[in-house]
């Protein structure tokens, strides 16, 4: 098989580079103060209430950022060996897994950063069955604790959700389950300053919650812009580093005036009339997490099919998992923004009611959808998704791979399926 | 009449309402094309026959079905079931889902109980009724029986959906100890609190103290180290299938329990939920050994 060839990715944003490079420094800074300064710090998944810790001044580690990072150095292989040596089942869940499997390989010459020194503490929601059995392990391998968050069933199933998430939040997440995150937040501060000695900064809090709004204001705004421009003004390789870097240090001055940039370098391209690619013919939606492994893939059929991934859930996200009214209670604004932030993207009806709405809003011809095949969570409503897309007039192609294991990943195979499928439907 | 389709949902709370119909019955081998169309690859495979059978009308004799929150398959197909009815895929009765929260902090037991509170005022039992069958159900457990004739081989990991594992361990002469996945929906645990004032409550803090599911934080590890012990079972079936996700984290220290145990085990994981993998030949040629 000829696997990830690591292929880079095309960029033409300024702030694309500025984005990674500070990133880049960020890792050395958190490097330097958890590791050699020996700073409290905790492991989290990426749908943890972060604001908390920015308000503490606590450093986090987010363990989708993690996986990324041991991905693209390509020790995922090295790493899950090591788990099937030590006895686990080859085909358990990669994406929670991967720093679990870094930390059991024990292996301070090949890990990122010589391995994590030990956290204060771990933090995850229990979105699925796995998760507080990794979370629960790697605590013990870390001779630290686990603070599992429930992620209580909803039953107010507004399939246009996105149209209200912002105003009327208290509605659509379900007061009992924002109230039930709140006491959770609560117990999770209290836990927090009792292990590390630092205080939650209430004002600051609130003030990191009103510069979220604004940052992600930006990128909703961008995102909007985006989805009307033809050509598509940048690929998805593009939007998602201008998203996501900022997002994990979101309501930082840096993550607001990274955001303000990169909408007024979107703007300036839609302006200018430049597209990510100059052959644009075709407009594509990839669903599902991004192949962190092997990102030149999203570019690959530009010059041949003009077939422009145009669309990833990370940036239109931004706007209806972000933005919130505070209404005077910016605990209770977070707690919705935690409650759901996994639903809504792998639950129907909030997962399909969504993609379809973008799918529309960005006059989108053809959809790839991952489809982990170890990954229940990642695997959750993409067919009910496919199928109410489908309906909706936009072709849909599955492809069986992983979004950080590249072992079952191969660049010319992937490729080839992307484009016969374009064939097939007649959207090429 | 009610059914339920999930584990942790107290019995009590249904036969108060004098409208319980038990599990949803299905045939776990027949044909799924409609539901396989639905689900993913990784939901436990019950819920593939389950759907179809539900998509062809076949629970529509029913007025609700029970979800629970307590297992991840049982969960999640209640929101599928839901967006199938919205989007006219299918009909049948009202899905309801049953939250259960099980972390070890306050918060968790309290919305447990908020949860099933809410659950009793829409099904309409009364805490008398409530608190009727918990007296009756509590006698039940009481009286139920334990232990079985013969040499017992203890088969483990993930609830059976047929009889073939322990046909397998009959044919070898001795005596098997599985859980279906029926058993896993009705077991009915240990005795729920009487006279409390608040049966609802009591009820509450039975599904939160029940912790060995998939979802709970007990280790399965010694879970299994007590169950050998209380069986002293004359070998042991650690069997997985391939869509377990969760339980299989602990197969590292289930192997050293069995190891330390000296009992004679064999270890299947990644199998087929149905068994047609030669599972049942591997177990008889296992136990012939035993034997001899």
């Amino acid at each position: 098989m000829s696997q990830s060839v690591n292929q880079r990715s095309r960029k033409m944003l300024a702030c694309t580079a500025e984005a990674t490079a500070y990133q880049k420094a960020f890792g050395k800074e958190l490097r330097r103060r958890v590791v050699e300064e020996q700073e409290p710090f905790a492991i989290v998944q990426a749908d943890t209430p972060h604001e908390i810790f920015h308000a503490m001044d606590i450093p986090i580690i987010t363990n989708q950022w993690w996986s990324a990072y041991i991905s693209a150095k390509q020790l995922s292989s090295q790493y899950f060996d090591a788990m099937v040596e030590a006895g686990y089942p080859a085909n358990s869940c990669k994406y929670c897994s991967l720093g679990l499997a870094c930390t059991l390989a024990n292996d301070p010459e090949t890990a990122p950063w010589g391995g994590l020194p030990k956290p204060t503490m771990l933090v995850a929601r229990l979105t699925c069955d796995c998760i507080q059995h990794v979370f629960g392990q790697w605590a013990e391998a870390m001779d630290t604790e686990f603070f599992p968050m429930e992620a209580p069933a909803w039953q107010d199933k507004d399939p246009a959700w996105f149209d209200h998430s912002k105003a009327d939040w208290e509605r659509v997440y379900q007061p009992d389950r924002i109230a039930h995150m709140v006491r959770e937040m609560e117990d999770l501060i209290s836990q927090l300053e009792s292990k590390t000695g630092r205080k939650f900064d209430e004002a600051k809090f609130h003030h990191i919650m009103e510069q979220i709004n604004v940052q992600e204001g930006y990128i909703w705004e961008a995102a909007q812009a985006i989805g009307k421009a033809r050509p598509c003004p940048i690929s998805i390789a593009e939007q998602m580093p201008n998203t996501m870097i900022p997002q994990w240090h979101r309501g930082s001055d840096w993550a607001v005036a990274h955001a303000r940039k990169f909408r007024d370098q979107v703007m300036e391209r839609i302006d200018a009339g430049l597209g990510a690619s100059d052959n644009e013919r075709l407009r594509l939606m990839w669903i599902g997490a991004g192949v962190w492994h092997d990102p030149g893939f999203y570019q690959s059929l530009e010059e041949t099919l003009g077939a422009v991934f145009v669309w990833s859930m990370y940036m239109p996200f931004a706007g209806p998992a972000y933005l919130r009214d505070l209404k005077g209670d910016p605990m209770g604004a977070l707690a919705s923004r935690v409650a759901s932030m996994n639903e809504t993207l792998h639950l129907p009806p909030w997962m399909n009611g969504w993609m379809v709405s973008e799918a529309r809003r960005c006059g989108i011809d053809a959809a790839v959808v991952l489809l982990p095949p170890d990954n229940r969570l990642s695997q959750s409503g993409t067919k009910l998704t496919a199928m109410a897309l489908e309906e909706a007039g936009v072709p849909v192609l599955m492809i069986d791979a992983d979004m950080v294991d590249a072992k079952i990943w191969d660049h010319d195979r992937m490729v080839a399926m992307v484009e016969e499928f374009l064939r097939h439907r007649g959207v090429a | 009449m009610i059914a339920i389709a999930g584990p942790d949902i107290p019995r009590e709370l249904l036969l108060a309402t004098a409208r319980y119909a038990g599990p949803l019955d299905f045939d776990p081998e027949r044909a799924t094309p409609r539901a396989s169309e639905w689900l993913e690859s990784k939901f436990a495979p019950w819920a593939r026959p389950l759907l179809e059978t539900w998509a062809e009308g076949g629970y529509d004799g029913l007025d609700k079905v029970v979800f629970s929150r307590a297992d991840d398959t049982s969960q999640r197909l209640y929101y599928y079931v839901c967006e199938l009815q919205r989007r006219g895929l299918v009909g049948g009765p009202q899905p309801l889902n049953l939250d259960i929260a099980k972390i070890a902090r306050p918060t968790s037991l309290d919305r447990t109980i908020a949860k099933l509170r809410e659950l009793s005022d829409l099904l309409e039992a009364s805490d008398d009724a409530i608190e009727n069958a918990i007296a009756d159900t509590n006698a039940e457990r009481a009286n139920a029986q334990a232990g079985q004739a013969g040499a017992r081989v203890l088969i483990t990991g993930s609830p059976s959906l047929n009889t073939r594992l322990a046909d397998a361990v009959r044919s070898c002469g001795f005596s098997p100890s599985e859980v279906s996945l029926h058993d896993l929906w009705t077991d009915l645990g240990d005795p729920v609190e009487q006279g409390t004032g608040d049966p609802v409550a009591a009820l509450g803090h039975w599904m939160y103290n029940r912790q060995s599911g998939p979802r709970g934080f007990a280790d399965p590890a010694r879970t299994l180290a007590d169950k050998i012990a209380q069986a002293a079972p004359a070998a042991v079936v650690l069997w997985r299938i391939e869509e377990d996700e969760a339980q299989c984290w602990h197969l590292p220290a289930e192997r050293a329990v069995l190891d330390q145990s000296g009992i004679p085990s064999l270890v299947l994981t990644r199998r087929d939920a149905l068994a047609r993998d030669g599972a049942p030949a591997e177990i008889e040629t296992f136990l012939q050994g035993v034997a001899a």
